[in-house]
């Protein structure tokens, strides 16, 4: 078999990797193939879905040349495709049948806030509590660009969509509030940041852990902003409806896009597409442009900048790494992501409200990084779409199927932290660098890392 | 008496520039003191050697140049500008550069990308290219295993590489920490003939050790550090002679 892109030099190493990965995949293939086959019966879409897993993983495609393109570009293909080929697929014991489109939504967004606190603490290695701040903030700032809330005191319009044009308050297209909101929510993350980082280690953690439970009182408590009758939260109730997502009537007419994502329905490829769909290829075009951003900031010199700091931040600092300039940039790119997926999140659901701020969300987003490998795309993909697929629908399944087998009637969704924490702590146990962790990480997690206290570096 | 030595050492060698003065430096951690007045000076192409006991503040001395600990009280000066409360990365970016104390190597880079570090502050594709031949040239064994973990490399490689990350900022001054510390008889000797081939090129070098006899030797003025302040200040070889300097640093005890 001669295979022209590779270059010679790297043919034995080809060959061993791949008879390694071959031996470990095709167990693992097996062993799920069989488990599979034994409770749910077989299936094309099993042998389809093993037959892809399998060429991806076991032909070592980064030595080949322009071949580290061919799994992501795979993955990008299949992710896209998936409202296709999601009812067809197999149930697969004990979670049962594959999420939603609905839940692949939120999955997608959780992964969005996941990448962009990676970024915090993966790359820069900074230990934030305090995510959900951002998330908030990109949430509430959708909520007040594109919804009824000001409507007292103005009505404005631009590129709106799903509502009356007469309507009053603020309604802005959700592409510029989008923008709008990664724009306010990185410049709250450099505010936060400035004092803040000064700190270092556990100090840092419980201060971001007072700016996390900071955000969602604001947030309750904003609708009489010092007694000045300012409504700016609106409360305990929060604000809704926020504006559905679209494209307007003369985008829609010239290129076809959707008008209003709620009301969109069109035949493509063979399927009626609803806004659903259209909601899912949205958020998973914000991811891409998530996760290109993530892997040009990490290949860049901020990017070199952030793992110098983390493995000797003494170090660092003498061969001119700035160090607050580098850090608040860590802060304010994980911030910028975060409000992207806020406010997107919050047009998806057409609403936003104080009790989602609260910090068992920033606890959420930190398992995602921790679970999947801190400092590794891919891990951090896994974790978040696992943990939120079990927050969404994963833990119901299960619980349903507890239920039906043994008779009980358990409410598993109501223990979802009490599950969370124990998959933590195995994997803490078992994995503590993560299921994909990075080269690099692996590495410092065999090795600690050294954190001598530096005293007083402040500019 | 730090005035007088100052004064003749300048006459010594002639008409010099002074590149770095401290005046009466005082710094602290928290609240303990680890220098108590200090006053020294550097001048263009030239090796002066710091040397002393372990906690005599030698190292404190280096952060407070580089912006690691500003210090309290007193001066700093570099090229004339006052650096006193400069951060650390504008320090590097003046030109003074270091390789700290223990090497501090980032264990997990490659060599390449620790020296790639050490240019950080530059943007100079070019000149960073020509920096990087030259720590090669002076450092063959950098260049063989430019791809090797830096953690992984033996004691005297980590050294290399430290003093060739230093070298990649194209310092106006090089502080050198340490720099035989915990190495084999071998590396040290090797480590002092590439000092004098670096500063040789022109590179001043403000160079701490407790290696005094080495240390003395590449060196053409001294101070001697005691429990934060300047015991001595001489040329070099005087203080090589001195009976006190012999006794306690040179282990000499006839």
């Amino acid at each position: 078999m001669n295979i022209p892109l590779l270059p010679p030099d790297r043919r034995r190493e080809f060959d061993a990797e791949l008879r390694r990965r071959a031996i470990r995949g095709g167990i693992v293939a097996l062993a799920f193939f069989v488990l599979v086959t034994i409770f749910s019966g077989i299936a094309f879409s099993l042998i389809a879905t093993i037959a892809v897993v399998l060429a991806l993983y076991v032909v070592p495609w980064d030595l080949i040349r322009y071949g580290r393109f061919i799994v992501p570009a795979v993955t990008i293909l299949l992710v896209s495709l998936y409202p296709y080929f999601r009812d067809s697929m197999f149930e697969i014991p004990l979670f049962g049948p594959f999420p939603t489109v609905d839940t692949a939504v939120t999955m997608t967004i959780f992964i969005m806030m996941a990448i962009g606190l990676n970024i915090v603490v993966g790359y820069a290695g900074l230990l934030d509590l305090g995510y959900v701040a951002f998330y908030a903030m990109g949430a509430y700032t959708a909520a007040w660009f594109a919804s009824p809330h000001f409507g007292q005191a103005v009505t404005f319009h631009l590129g709106s969509t799903g509502v009356n044009p007469e309507a009053a308050g603020f309604h802005v297209s959700i592409w510029i509030v989008i923008f709008l909101a990664a724009i306010f929510t990185g410049i709250v993350g450099v505010i936060i940041g400035l004092p803040t980082l000064r700190l270092r280690g556990d100090y840092l953690a419980i201060v971001t852990l007072g700016f996390g439970e900071i955000m969602p009182q604001i947030a309750r408590n904003g609708d009489n902003l010092f007694n000045t009758g300012f409504n700016l939260t609106n409360g305990a109730q929060g604000i809704n409806p926020i504006d559905p997502p679209g494209f307007g009537k003369t985008i829609s007419d010239f290129t076809g896009l959707p008008e209003d994502y709620l009301t969109f329905n069109a035949d493509f490829l063979g399927k009626e597409i609803g806004g659903i769909e259209v909601f899912y290829w949205t958020a998973v075009a914000l991811l891409l442009f998530t996760v290109f951003c993530s892997v040009r900031l990490r290949d860049s010199r901020l990017g070199r900048a952030w793992i110098a700091i983390r493995e000797d931040e003494t170090a660092a600092a003498a061969m001119g790494v700035p160090l607050m300039r580098t850090k608040t940039w860590a802060y304010a790119a994980g911030a910028f992501f975060g409000g992207i997926a806020g406010a997107y999140y919050a047009s998806f659901k057409s609403g936003t409200f104080p009790d989602d701020f609260f910090f068992n969300i920033s606890v959420f987003i930190l398992c995602m990084v921790i679970l999947g490998g801190m400092g590794n795309i891919w891990g951090v993909i896994v974790g978040g779409g696992f943990l939120a697929y079990l927050n969404q629908e994963g833990l119901g399944n299960i619980g349903a199927e507890i239920n039906q087998t043994f008779g009980t009637n358990i409410d598993v969704p109501l223990y979802q932290f009490g599950i969370f924490g124990i998959i933590l702590v195995l994997v803490m146990l078992f994995k503590p660098e993560g299921l994909i962790p990075s080269a690099r990480r692996k590495m410092e997690f065999e090795e600690g890392v050294s954190d001598e206290p530096l005293y007083d570096v402040q500019k | 008496m730090t005035e007088t030595v100052a004064e003749r050492t300048q006459s010594g060698s002639g008409e010099r520039k002074k590149i770095l003065e401290l005046e009466d430096v005082h710094t602290y951690y928290g609240s303990i003191q680890a220098l108590k007045g200090v006053s020294l000076e550097v001048y263009e192409g030239e090796v002066v050697t710091l040397i002393g006991a372990n906690g005599a503040g030698k190292s404190t001395t280096l952060r407070s140049i580089n912006g690691l600990n500003h210090p309290r009280e007193g001066r700093i000066r570099f090229q004339g500008r006052d650096i006193t409360q400069e951060a650390p990365h504008d320090v590097v970016k003046m030109g003074i550069s270091q390789s700290p104390e223990g090497r501090r190597l980032f264990p997990r880079m490659s060599v390449m990308e620790n020296l790639e570090m050490g240019a950080f502050q530059r943007d100079d594709r070019a000149g960073i290219k020509e920096s990087l031949d030259r720590v090669f040239e002076l450092f063959p064994r950098l260049q063989e295993r430019r791809n090797q973990r830096a953690g992984t490399m033996s004691g005297g490689e980590q050294q290399m590489c430290a003093m060739g990350r230093a070298l990649m900022a194209q310092p106006k001054l090089l502080l050198l920490d340490e720099p035989s510390m915990g190495l084999a008889p071998i590396f040290v000797e090797r480590i002092f003939e590439i000092v004098r081939e670096i500063n040789k090129q022109g590179t001043p070098i403000l160079l701490v050790e407790q290696n005094a006899l080495m240390a003395l030797d590449v060196a053409s003025r001294g101070y001697v550090m005691e429990t934060g302040v300047i015991a001595l200040a001489d040329e070099a070889s005087a203080l090589a002679k001195n009976e006190q300097v012999r006794k306690t640093y040179l282990g000499v005890t006839d």
